[in-house]
């Protein structure tokens, strides 16, 4: 064990069926610091492609920061629920009682979480609703995609015969983009029936990041060279023009890292961004000025 | 099934115990060994549920993460060989300690089960069952496919080393794989052990008439064509390779 950080396994939640490790510094910070709270990407349990989040845990720690890495209920170590709710709600719900665990057992009010992919979704949709959250960690979450993208999106493919004939074929990405873009469109009104797979058209994800912004919550979006969501750098902010993100809002672009941050030196570059956000954004002074009254919704 | 952790503070090794079902009516032990890299990333949900499976089996069972690789302290720059022999047998003292058994049956998939097969060796008194799940047939081939399978790139402060798909294999580890020989165990098999084969591998080809000396009917080798859980694939990440968990449980039965 490293002289920096201790870790200790727990089981989380009422039912006790969530598995967790908590990464503690060694010796407390003087000041109290927000704990980090990493989601699961995908299918992968709490270690991380790559062992990304245990090296990532480890570093926060040694900066002082209390560090969750759980799983979500039936992915990695996590028994499943047994309340029927949906796979979204399932894992919201999962989230609330990891971060009530950690609130009771470890005496910490304050949370970040961080996630890549539909761990980054999960955080956005969750963050707005829990008045804990001062902090979001968003690598390549789910964005629309906007006019500009589309003219990426098929300037990069016109060149490839493969894409006519899928085109023709009816087997084309770009055109199930627009339809599955232009059918939740129609829908704007619906509630419920909330998925990871059409989030991206999804209006209420505008609303999550719009209650975010009004909650005062800090966030950094960090996305890679072949994000599958986003062709270009300021899509984010074009994507959710009702949006206003102001100073809230950090882009961070890592243009030579895949998806999944699969070099190591790519892996060092995003902790780094993203302890330096922490530290700066989420720095004592910031946190007193984050309302403390936000209800709970 | 509880998480926690063995070993010392130097050296902290994660595991998650699965108690034996209720209905056991004797105590057995079991302890799985995890493949390396992204095949330990991709066979995480299929090795719980062999050890779920084995805990219904009356098995009490126990799981856990080779030094520097998952929740278990330390990185890879740290990682050896005969260091994860050593993890293993703290796995296998722990689970003996907790189920109140002398033997235990030891699983290893892949890297894991040639690891496994080395511990078996070393204390086959303590071994009730070895069972290798697509072990590595030859380290040589093992390290050239895992080069071969991304470029390698240079790790700094540390010539020697490569990274891999992610992950670190220092100079030591890439020495320490390209010692491994399956037929070397499958020549003498240190105790009743399966030899469980899903994807057919042309470094198969005569590994079932190697000759075994008298006493090693023992040893049994089966072919069952199965999804590779340890394999990452936009159709079949987070399969679980049904049959051979059925197999591997009613051959240790």
């Amino acid at each position: 064990m490293s002289g920096k950080f201790t870790e200790q396994a727990l089981l989380l939640g009422p039912r006790q069926s969530l598995v967790g490790i908590v990464t503690r510094p060694s010796t407390p910070a003087p000041t109290a610091k927000p704990a980090i709270v990493i989601l699961n990407t995908g299918v992968v349990h709490r270690v991380g492609h790559h062992r990304m989040y245990v090296t990532m845990a480890r570093a926060f720690a040694g900066a002082g920061h209390t560090v969750l890495r759980f799983d979500f209920s039936g992915i990695g170590d996590s028994d499943r629920r047994t309340d029927r709710l949906s796979p979204v709600n399932a894992c919201l719900a999962d989230i609330k009682e990891a971060l009530d665990s950690l609130e009771k057992s470890h005496r910490i009010s304050q949370f970040v979480l961080v996630g890549l992919c539909s761990g980054a979704d999960y955080a956005v949709l969750y963050g707005h609703t829990d008045p804990r959250v001062v902090g979001l960690v968003l690598m390549d979450p789910s964005i629309p995609p906007t006019a500009r993208y589309y003219f990426h999106y098929v300037a990069q493919r016109l060149s490839r015969l493969r894409n006519w004939i899928s085109v023709v074929t009816g087997r084309s990405g770009l055109i199930r983009l627009l339809l599955t873009q232009f059918f939740y469109g129609a829908r704007a009104s619906r509630t419920g029936g909330l998925t990871l797979e059409s989030l991206q058209f999804d209006p209420y994800l505008a609303q999550c990041y719009r209650d975010s912004v009004s909650r005062g919550i800090r966030m950094l979006a960090a996305f890679t060279s072949i994000s599958p969501r986003q062709t270009y750098r300021q899509q984010m902010l074009d994507a959710f023009p009702d949006v206003h993100f102001n100073d809230q809002l950090k882009l961070e672009f890592f243009p030579e890292s895949d998806h999944l941050f699969s070099a190591q030196k790519d892996r060092s570059k995003l902790s780094r961004a993203i302890m330096d956000w922490v530290g700066s954004a989420l720095g004592a002074g910031t946190l007193a000025q984050v309302p403390k009254s936000r209800a709970f919704n | 099934m509880n998480p926690l952790y063995l070993g010392t503070n130097e050296r902290r090794i994660f595991g998650i115990y699965e108690p034996a079902g209720p209905q056991a009516n004797r105590a057995r032990a079991a302890v799985l060994c995890n493949p390396w890299g992204s095949e330990y990333v991709y066979a995480h949900r299929s090795l719980r549920q062999l050890a779920i499976k084995l805990a219904a089996c009356g098995y009490h069972t126990l799981r856990f993460d080779f030094f520097g690789t998952g929740d278990s302290g330390g990185d890879m720059s740290e990682a050896d060989l005969a260091g994860w022999e050593a993890d293993a047998v703290s796995a296998i003292e722990g689970i003996k300690d907790i189920a109140g058994t002398a033997r235990v049956a030891v699983i290893g998939l892949r890297l894991g089960a040639n690891i496994a097969a080395a511990v078996a060796a070393r204390f086959a008194d303590q071994i009730d069952a070895l069972v290798m799940w697509d072990p590595i047939v030859s380290g040589e081939d093992y390290l050239h496919a895992l080069l071969a399978a991304s470029r390698p790139m240079s790790v700094a402060g540390d010539p020697d080393a490569v990274e891999v798909d992610g992950f670190v294999l220092t100079g030591t580890m890439m020495r320490d794989l390209k010692t491994i020989e399956l037929r070397d165990v499958i020549a003498a098999p240190p105790s009743r052990t399966l030899a469980l084969i899903t994807e057919r591998l042309a470094s198969h080809d005569g590994l079932d008439v190697v000759v075994t000396p008298p006493g090693s009917k023992r040893l049994s080798i089966e072919f069952l064509p199965a999804p590779c859980p340890w394999v990452g694939s936009v159709t079949t990440s987070g399969a679980v390779p049904v049959r051979a968990i059925q197999r591997i449980t009613e051959w240790l039965e």
